[in-house]
């Protein structure tokens, strides 16, 4: 099925490797130069970049892959999305540059194989977890909970300090946040194999098993920032800054949007334990590269991807980059603050790790999601015609 | 009116050129028609038949596109965001059409007359239909912020009970986004009409008031048949403008929250770039396509007749 490019490429043609990068963000922008620039200064094979627009890179990334010209190596993420293009038989058998890798889990080359073969190359990750202002905790009076009734209690003395207690930011331009509340919900719930195979279509939405997820929500929402569906995430985190919520789940990405002098101030904590029977999976989106099946340059596109997992790679990238996420290999070092530190331990003692809504099902699935979230923040009291109408809307994505 | 006082003196030599070139039909004459048709071809007609042949299929862009027969079609009747979507956009043209057109006129109304200053308002008026749509959103999505101007000024009125989330509400957000949307349409509406009551005979109105004509009734009887022609551009504009929209909702709503704002152009747009069902969106396109076609060659069948008598 996966044609591993052999039966387009002779490996003759010339020319440098092209990378199509998405990561359209200044300081993430200048980190893939860098990363670029290093490669080319080892001599054999030469590289250049081709940054994108995130939004039209996705709605490209088809046409890229199709392409009988196609860039070779493309920024893209681990999980679901990135296997169902190698069902397909779209991306490079990439399991040489795998070869003699070191520094990388078992988890990280299990996420980036698909049929037995690898076709991913991870070169960093995240954690999700609830931020909070560590001297706003103080002045509150409160510390980090780790169970939902903590949780809830915590969140009933900050709104008796005046303040909204759950920040949240998931208006029309970034309705994907709620994912991550319904995500790690159905994972201390469900446990994460549940929560995969329902993004899988093989369990429905209108199940008892997802009702349970929501009627847990139902607890915290009061405490809900009601703004929470009229602002971006952009706003959320000006708000919890400055202290008009309490606190936020979401990704360490929102240190890249964080004053300098505010960093030293966050931290956050683990999202609570529901079910103490259920092992604690954390979501770890991981980020990396593939390379297209059809591309004519195989060799170098190789050496290029077996380079990106280097610990030299990886650290000239995070240096370059904001320091929110972790090199994918272990010997690679982090940007050592304290709270990567800490998300770091998190990460390696879990059992089991998901990638987030989007990527462990499918990008066409997501906006499903969007609309049966933010519906339910808004109306929660219409949780089943909800649930029926989001598999209803599921199914169509799933079947086509 | 021009037209017709020069017309028989330019007509007699024009013939004669026509019969002469038909006898020698030059091969430049023939580039002149024959590249913009293959272009046109190439790059609308040729497209325009893929779409309506994938509305046939399903395809996800990626594998090979499977004939499913009217099955796209047939999923439309049974698919109640199509009809929140269609609704939609009656309720669009419906609303945004009429505003801006009895808007327009009002303006061009107002601004008519050559008072000191009134090219300054008209040209403020125009302003917004210069800006691009998405600067436009950019603007009016911070005027709807839960701490933008709108709120803001709600709340110094004692009116805070008013205060809405307008974008994020489901009640609200198709209205909300009308908003930006006429505060475009109605600058360009008034350039229209301006134009129109400029080329009426001011020997009417005169003749008019001295027969003891009422303003209502100079408006009633003398303006508005003489807007007619202009009415029908207007028309024709309006409903082009209504069924293109796009670029203001998808900037300010994307359509949400929950489809509660989704016209059919949002509606296709989603439907293929971000369910990747494209199949599907292109029997969406194709019905817009048939509303807008619709729309026009009445509109033409129409104009033809008017030229002809």
């Amino acid at each position: 099925m996966t044609s591993t490019g052999s039966s387009v490429s002779s490996g003759s043609a010339t020319g440098p490797v092209t990378v199509q990068s998405n990561l359209s963000a200044p300081s993430a922008k200048a980190a893939m130069q860098a990363l670029i620039d290093g490669f080319n200064k080892k001599g054999a094979s030469q590289s250049t970049l081709n940054t994108v627009a995130s939004e039209t890179f996705r709605t490209q990334l088809p046409t890229y892959l199709t392409s009988s010209n196609p860039p070779d190596v493309m920024t893209w993420y681990a999980g679901s999305v990135a296997r169902s293009y190698a069902d397909k038989g779209l991306l490079l058998d990439v399991s040489d540059a795998w070869n003699g890798v070191s520094g990388y889990s078992d988890a990280l080359k299990q996420l980036s194989t698909d049929n037995g073969k690898q076709i991913f190359i991870p070169t960093s990750y995240y954690f999700w977890g609830l931020f909070y202002r560590k001297s706003n905790f103080a002045k509150w009076g409160v510390q980090a909970p780790t169970t939902w009734a903590e949780f809830l209690q915590v969140c009933e003395t900050i709104k008796s300090k005046g303040v909204t207690p759950i920040g949240l930011g998931a208006d029309n331009s970034t309705p994907w946040v709620a994912s991550g509340w319904f995500d790690y919900l159905n994972i201390r719930i469900n446990g994460a194999n549940y929560h995969r195979e329902l993004l899988a279509g093989k369990h429905s939405f209108a199940d008892p098993q997802v009702h349970k997820v929501f009627d847990q929500w139902k607890t915290a929402l009061p405490h809900f920032d009601p703004k929470g569906t009229a602002l971006s995430f952009q706003d959320a985190t000006t708000n919890l800054l400055q202290g008009r919520t309490g606190m936020m789940l979401i990704g360490t990405f929102l240190l890249d949007t964080t004053p300098k002098e505010d960093v030293d101030d966050i931290d956050f904590f683990r999202f609570p334990v529901i079910d103490p029977a259920v092992p604690l999976a954390e979501e770890a989106p991981t980020d990396g590269f593939f390379a297209s099946a059809h591309t004519a340059r195989k060799p170098q596109t190789l050496e290029f991807l077996k380079y990106l997992t280097t610990v030299e790679a990886q650290e000239a990238y995070l240096k370059s980059s904001s320091g929110s996420s972790l090199p994918a290999n272990s010997a690679a070092k982090d940007a050592g603050t304290a709270l990567i530190t800490k998300g770091k331990q998190m990460l390696q003692k879990a059992p089991d790790l998901t990638q987030f809504f989007n990527r462990d099902s499918s990008d066409a699935l997501q906006p499903t999601a969007d609309n049966a979230l933010i519906k339910f923040i808004q109306h929660p009291e219409q949780i089943d015609s909800i649930l029926t109408d989001w598999q209803t809307a599921a199914k169509k994505i799933w079947t086509s | 009116m021009t037209a017709t006082l020069t017309a028989p003196a330019v007509a007699p030599p024009s013939s004669a050129r026509s019969r002469r070139r038909r006898r020698t039909l030059s091969p430049i004459l023939l580039a002149f028609v024959l590249v913009p048709l293959l272009v046109e071809s190439f790059w609308v007609f040729w497209p325009a038949l893929q779409g309506i042949y994938l509305s046939f299929t399903s395809w996800d862009g990626v594998s090979p596109a499977a004939l499913v027969g009217l099955g796209n079609y047939a999923e439309l009747f049974g698919d109640p965001t199509f009809g929140r979507a269609f609704l939609d956009t009656v309720l669009w043209l419906v609303l945004f059409g009429g505003f801006s057109a009895l808007g327009g006129l009002a303006m061009a109304m107002l601004f008519l007359k050559e008072r000191r200053g009134v090219g300054f308002y008209r040209a403020a008026l125009f302003t917004p239909v210069v800006f691009s749509l998405v600067a436009t959103a950019l603007i009016w999505q911070a005027i709807y912020q839960p701490d933008g101007l709108v709120n803001t000024v709600l709340g110094a009125l004692g009116l805070d009970s008013w205060q809405h989330s307008w974008l994020a509400d489901a009640n609200t957000a198709l209205y909300a986004v009308i908003v930006p949307a006429l505060w475009r349409q109605i600058g360009y509406i008034m350039v229209l009409y301006l134009a129109g009551l400029k080329g009426i005979d001011p020997t009417l109105y005169e003749a008019a008031t001295v027969d003891g004509a009422s303003k209502w009734q100079q408006f009633t009887k003398i303006t508005l048949p003489q807007l007619s022609s202009v009415n029908s551009v207007v028309l024709s504009v309006i409903i082009i403008d209504s069924l293109r929209s796009f670029d203001v909702v998808w900037a300010l709503t994307r359509g949400g929250p929950y489809h509660s704002s989704e016209l059919l152009s949002t509606y296709m747009y989603s439907t293929a770039f971000q369910s990747l069902r494209l199949g599907y969106a292109s029997a969406l396109a194709v019905v817009i396509f048939v509303l807008a076609f619709g729309v026009i060659l009445t509109y033409l069948v129409r104009a033809f007749r008017d030229a002809d008598a």
